[in-house]
């Protein structure tokens, strides 16, 4: 199959499996359509008031024609409007998107070499003391809360010896990039959760391929240590660990909301949590559409460049 | 098949002469820890979760051990207390998912067909969503619903125990004994209990071990993001985020919490490692 072939037979999968994300995401936040409208209306309404405002919002109508008019608007890059501050879904996932790729792009740039160097350094001497120390470790590091790690990283940094700020908090219509040093622990904090978990996939994959016949004859010729990883482990061990990569970069997006939460950053994950808290469910809904698709995007072009790579992977 | 001696189903993995290496007894004892501090605290702590004993933010002393947080409440009492819901909600979840994990993963592992195949492909689906994503979103639904929280971490966990079930069911499937069981004429249940059980049980222990840990941070992570049942009520994850504010005046209310999770994940995680390591993992 060419590659084309494969970019738009993915493209039509990554399609289908979106409509049914939104429509568990839908289903997920609308099973009550009372609540949404007396959010909006105030808890101590006269039931006509309820009634008056359901009908505003359309709330009166089917779920399934309330579904499609949602799922179409979205297709045109209407998410609707929250029903705090009146402000358009879109435009506040557009402003805030932004803000979170930029800190897990960063945090990649910082844990994706570390993982590659360890995930390597385990994976081909599987089953001895450095193997079973790296994995022991990074075991332990993927069961740690993100909020646990930041709220350790913002005591020592912060807090005990206070070289960086405890809130990363950013001026109406200014970058983060503004001010550097904001981004320093909520970066810092994502890489150690990235790091352990991609460590992990890297080394299995560097694993299975340090046990085939061709990397055992290599080392029988006396290729070893830098030369081994880099001649014979790391073309075989590529591919698979891109899709490693852009799994634990999906797996960011969970880290993202909590870390921005730790540190009032201005993200997309800390409105999708005050959307959640507020009961605003037009922007919990875009927001969780939104986060589906770059999910989708990521793991994607994972797999693309992994066919990139080698050609003859067949997933 | 090669095999000839077929007449008994041999354990595949015995685990037998694993050495109790101090790492292993120091972890247990870790874990043995956190579950107490969580499941009998709530018993011997000195004051309710909720009254107010002193002044926001004490440092810790002689009448509080630990000190008073940021409504002046006990941080002993809280601690002992705010641990329960997050145990019991991910082993709940980890209970959950095991038993549906393996009967949704025998019966795709055992057999092919169309339908199996979809189900494969759908529980494929449920890995690739974002965990965190998913439990925020159902708890916009459902607000301050502890059930939604636990539903949230089965959700996102199952296809892992599918998955470990269905590549271990898949394996024996190929295995001599089972076709003698089944030229031998026993039943399903007892091919299941006698044949297939045991030969599961270590792979799904170290898969379940790995769950629970997931399913702690997914929990505590709630907690700390205020979802399922929201304050008074003490948890670990939301007396971090409480306390955080106050590091500055005082540590202790934020990190007896921040160091029980710790000690939760570390020596769960390397129990699970090497439970997995000695049964041989196959996730």
């Amino acid at each position: 199959m060419t590659m084309l072939r494969y970019v738009i037979r993915r493209l039509v999968l990554a399609a289908v499996v979106l409509v049914l994300l939104s429509v568990a995401v839908f289903a997920a936040t609308e099973v009550l359509p009372g609540d949404a409208g007396d959010v909006v209306a105030g808890v101590d309404a006269s039931p006509e008031e309820r009634a008056r405002v359901r009908a505003e919002l359309g709330l009166d109508r089917p779920a399934v024609m309330r579904y499609l008019d949602w799922a179409s608007g979205a297709v045109r890059g209407d998410l609707g409007t929250g029903f705090v501050g009146r402000r358009a879904v879109a435009d506040v996932v557009a402003d805030r998107l932004p803000n979170s790729l930029l800190l897990a792009a960063l945090a990649l740039v910082v844990a994706v070499p570390i993982a590659v160097a360890l995930g390597l350094a385990a994976g081909m001497r599987a089953g001895r003391p450095l193997d079973r120390w790296i994995s022991g470790v990074t075991q332990a590091m993927v069961g740690i809360p993100e909020f646990v790690t930041a709220g350790l990283l913002l005591a020592v940094f912060a807090v005990w010896w206070p070289v960086l700020p405890q809130v990363s908090l950013v001026p109406l219509g200014a970058s983060p990039l503004h001010a550097p040093e904001i981004l320093v622990l909520p970066v810092l904090t994502l890489s150690v959760v990235g790091l352990a978990a991609a460590t992990r996939l890297i080394r299995a994959s560097a694993a299975d391929i340090s046990a085939t016949p061709y990397v055992e004859s290599a080392r029988l010729n006396g290729v070893y240590g830098l030369r081994l990883a880099v001649r014979h482990v790391l073309p075989g061990a590529w591919g698979p660990a891109v899709q490693a990569l852009a799994l634990t970069t999906a797996g960011l997006v969970g880290g993202t909301v909590v870390v921005e939460n730790v540190f009032g950053y201005p993200g997309i994950g800390r409105e999708l949590q005050l959307a959640v808290a507020g009961r605003d469910i037009p922007m919990v809904q875009g927001i969780a559409l939104s986060l589906c698709a770059v999910t989708l995007v990521t793991l994607l072009i994972g797999d693309v460049i992994a066919r990139l790579i080698d050609p003859r992977g067949a997933a | 098949m090669a095999e000839t001696d077929t007449a008994r189903s041999p354990r595949e993995h015995t685990g037998a002469g694993r050495r109790r290496s101090p790492t292993t007894v120091l972890t247990a004892g870790g874990l043995l820890f956190v579950f107490a501090t969580a499941l009998i605290g709530p018993w011997v702590a000195p004051h309710a979760p909720t009254e107010q004993v002193g002044m926001p933010f004490e440092a810790p002393d002689g009448t509080h051990l630990l000190g008073t947080d940021v409504l002046g409440r006990d941080v002993l009492s809280r601690v002992l207390h705010g641990g329960r819901v997050i145990v019991v909600s991910s082993v709940c979840a980890t209970i959950a998912t095991s038993l549906i994990g393996i009967v949704v993963g025998l019966w795709a592992g055992l057999g092919d067909g169309r339908f199996r195949e979809a189900v494969v492909r759908a529980v494929d689906v449920l890995a690739a969503v974002p965990a965190l994503l998913l439990m925020l979103v159902l708890a916009a639904g459902y607000p301050a619903s502890d059930t939604a929280v636990v539903a949230a971490v089965a959700l996102t966990t199952l296809p892992f125990s599918v998955r470990v079930v269905r590549a271990a069911a898949r394996r024996l499937a190929g295995r001599g004994y089972i076709e003698a069981a089944l030229a031998r004429g026993d039943g399903t249940l007892h091919l299941l209990r006698y044949d297939v059980l045991p030969n599961l049980a270590g792979p799904l222990a170290a898969d379940a071990g790995i769950r629970l840990v997931a399913g702690v941070h997914l929990t505590a992570t709630a907690g700390f993001l205020g979802l399922g049942r929201g304050a008074p009520e003490a948890n670990w994850g939301r007396m971090v985020q409480e306390n955080l504010p106050g590091a500055k005046l005082t540590t202790a209310p934020f990190l007896a919490p921040t160091v029980l999770l710790v000690v939760f994940a570390v020596s769960a995680g390397v129990l699970a490692d090497r439970l997995a390591e000695s049964w041989g993992s196959d996730a």
